[in-house]
């Protein structure tokens, strides 16, 4: 049963925030699915990249290492953006999948869960999705998000 | 009294490691660790399973998460529970660290000057903090052969700037490790030590090291928490279970006092004798006054005092290695430099003694094959009214063709006068 269906639209200026969509779980869900997908995940513009680079390293880098770091920017690159995916039912936390995969397909059920995420029941009532968005560097990035509940344990 | 080797920084495919719980475990017990604490970015979803692949590989796992923030990491660990690291503005990570607390853990800045965004995401720490002594700890070398890099020489004297402040703050290394990768890079290690006597509550496996001295610090200090576990040990032997705290809640105890001791080589301990009192790593030495008053003692912080240092090549046997050549040893402190001793390795004499130019006394032993070795400093009074607050011991030698520190032992505190700052 589908349970959620959005998609979104982010900017640099939302990196280091995080956007939460809340979702409501039916009775008797035997598995909880979750698909999360953004796009794009490169930077391809190698210039703007380089020039956020050095703005980083004006605030991370001591003086006397930055002209060593403007040189070899090449360690640092590509540039991606990171948005991760948290999940919390209506008592608490039910984990986190921080990693860099643009798509990421999970799932939970009472005995198993997608690494990252805590099996466990799948109790009725408010549940939400957290999206933090450790870092944008493209101009703009869109983001989807489905979730739809099964009721006998099936593959996604 | 055991010192245990620990990889305090550690991930898995629960966050964006690439390996599993059992294959981080077989890794770390054949590194010769006998803890690790998983560290999993944001979840603790890698602890399932926990108990059969410590007994499976005969080490400890501590529970712990490596709060994945927007300005900054923290390693927090030794709490079972889920502290919620989304809400921590730049100015409000001190009730994040409360909140670990809260639930029994303890919380350590991860590689805080590791660069930050868009490279790594909140890897540099931004955080305000108002209270540095509700920081456990700091995580001073990240990564292999650590102590060649910039971004742990900074966090080093980050360290050393708040032991001058006065503040009581533990330093660690962590390997953040995310992959079983061969490296031929210099692997360090944090050394917990552990109380002998109260140390059976739970069985690890493992190559655990013997310091060598059987003898109880009888004055450890004034640490509350402390007298807190004292308090309990006889609460638990009234009740008729005498030391059932958990090794995992002992290693955090004895982070949360300091008694650490950070390696790409051989384990470096020290104790300090004064005023009739031995005082061991971690501990606090009290003030002149206050040493009479408790114990009729006498001036245990002006008098001359000695420092029995350990270096044990044995640890880890087979998993390190370092050329022959003369280490410097130091005694380093809010002072400075206090002392530097050349340690020839290996010695050519069983025994050797020698007084060095700044007045100390040097008494070396050495022991089974050069396995340890024990040397004997005495420390010259502060020679103008600055007051030392804290000491602690570096080994510094030549790794791979750069001269570097090569071990450190974390502080031996002492009381002072004016605006003293304690925990
Ligand atoms: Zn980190
Ligand atoms: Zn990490």
């Amino acid at each position: 049963m589908k349970l959620l269906d959005t998609e979104g639209c982010v900017t640099p200026e939302e990196s280091r925030t995080h956007i939460r969509i809340p979702f409501e779980l039916g009775e008797n869900c035997e598995r909880l699915n979750l698909r999360f997908q953004y796009a794009p995940k490169k930077l391809e513009n190698r210039e703007r990249a380089i020039a956020l680079l050095k703005e980083s390293y004006d605030l991370y880098i001591l003086p006397e290492h930055r002209e060593y770091a403007a040189e070899h920017t090449d360690r640092h690159l590509p540039l991606n953006n990171l948005i991760t995916v948290s999940l919390d039912d209506a008592r608490g936390y039910r984990g986190a999948c921080h990693r860099h995969d643009p798509l990421q397909e999970l799932f939970l059920s009472r005995q198993e869960a997608s690494p990252g995420l805590m099996a466990g029941e799948l109790t009725a009532g408010s549940w939400s999705v957290t999206l933090s968005l450790h870092c944008i560097v493209t101009e703009i990035c869109d983001y989807r998000l489905q979730i739809w509940a099964s009721e006998k344990e099936e593959s996604a | 009294m055991t010192w245990f080797a620990c990889e305090l920084h550690t991930h898995t495919l629960h966050s964006d490691g690439r390996q599993t719980l059992g294959e981080l475990a077989a890794g770390a017990a054949g590194l010769g660790f006998d803890v690790i604490a998983l560290t999993d970015h944001n979840t603790m979803s890698g602890l399932v399973g926990k108990e059969e692949i410590e007994q499976e590989h005969g080490l400890t796992i501590i529970p712990g998460m490596e709060w994945t923030t927007f300005y900054g990491h923290m390693v927090t660990i030794g709490l079972s529970e889920f502290a919620d690291w989304r809400q921590a503005g730049l100015d409000d990570i001190d009730q994040g660290i409360a909140e670990v607390h809260r639930l029994g853990g303890i919380a350590g800045l991860a590689h805080p000057f590791r660069i930050g965004s868009p490279a790594c995401t909140g890897c540099f720490w931004e955080y305000k903090i108002d209270d540095w002594n509700a920081v456990d700890y700091i995580e001073v070398w990240s990564g292999t052969f650590p102590s060649i890099q910039t971004n742990n020489r900074r966090a080093f004297d980050l360290w050393t700037d708040k032991l001058n402040e006065g503040y009581r703050i533990a330093a660690t290394s962590g390997r953040d490790w995310h992959e079983q990768k061969e490296t031929d890079e210099p692997i360090s290690v944090t050394y917990l030590e552990i109380d002998e006597e109260t140390a059976d509550g739970k069985k690890a496996g493992g190559s655990r090291t013997d310091s060598g001295s059987k003898e109880t610090p009888a004055g450890n200090g004034s640490c509350a928490a402390e007298k807190a576990r004292d308090t309990e040990s006889e609460k638990n032997a009234a009740d008729g279970f005498a030391a059932s705290v958990s090794l995992e809640d002992r290693l955090i105890q004895a982070l949360r006092e300091g008694r650490a001791s950070v390696t790409i080589g051989p384990l470096l301990t020290m104790k300090l004798n004064a005023g009739g009192e031995s005082y061991r790593i971690g501990s606090v030495v009290p003030a002149a006054g206050q040493a009479e008053e408790h114990s009729g003692t006498t001036a245990a912080a002006n008098e001359l005092i000695s420092v029995d240092l350990l270096l044990d090549f044995s640890v880890r046997a087979g998993l390190w290695s370092l050329p022959e050549q003369t280490f410097k040893l130091k005694l380093q402190s809010n002072l400075g430099e206090e002392l530097s001793l050349d340690v020839p390795v290996p010695v050519s004499a069983e025994a050797e003694e020698s007084a060095s130019d700044h007045g100390g006394h040097i008494k070396t032993e050495t022991q089974n094959q050069a396995q340890q070795m024990r040397l004997e400093a005495k420390l010259p009074h502060p020679t103008d009214k600055l007051s030392r607050k804290w000491l602690r011991a570096e080994l510094w030698g030549h790794m791979r063709g750069v001269y570097v520190r090569i071990a450190f032992t974390n502080a031996i505190y002492f009381e002072y006068e004016e605006g003293a700052t304690s925990r």
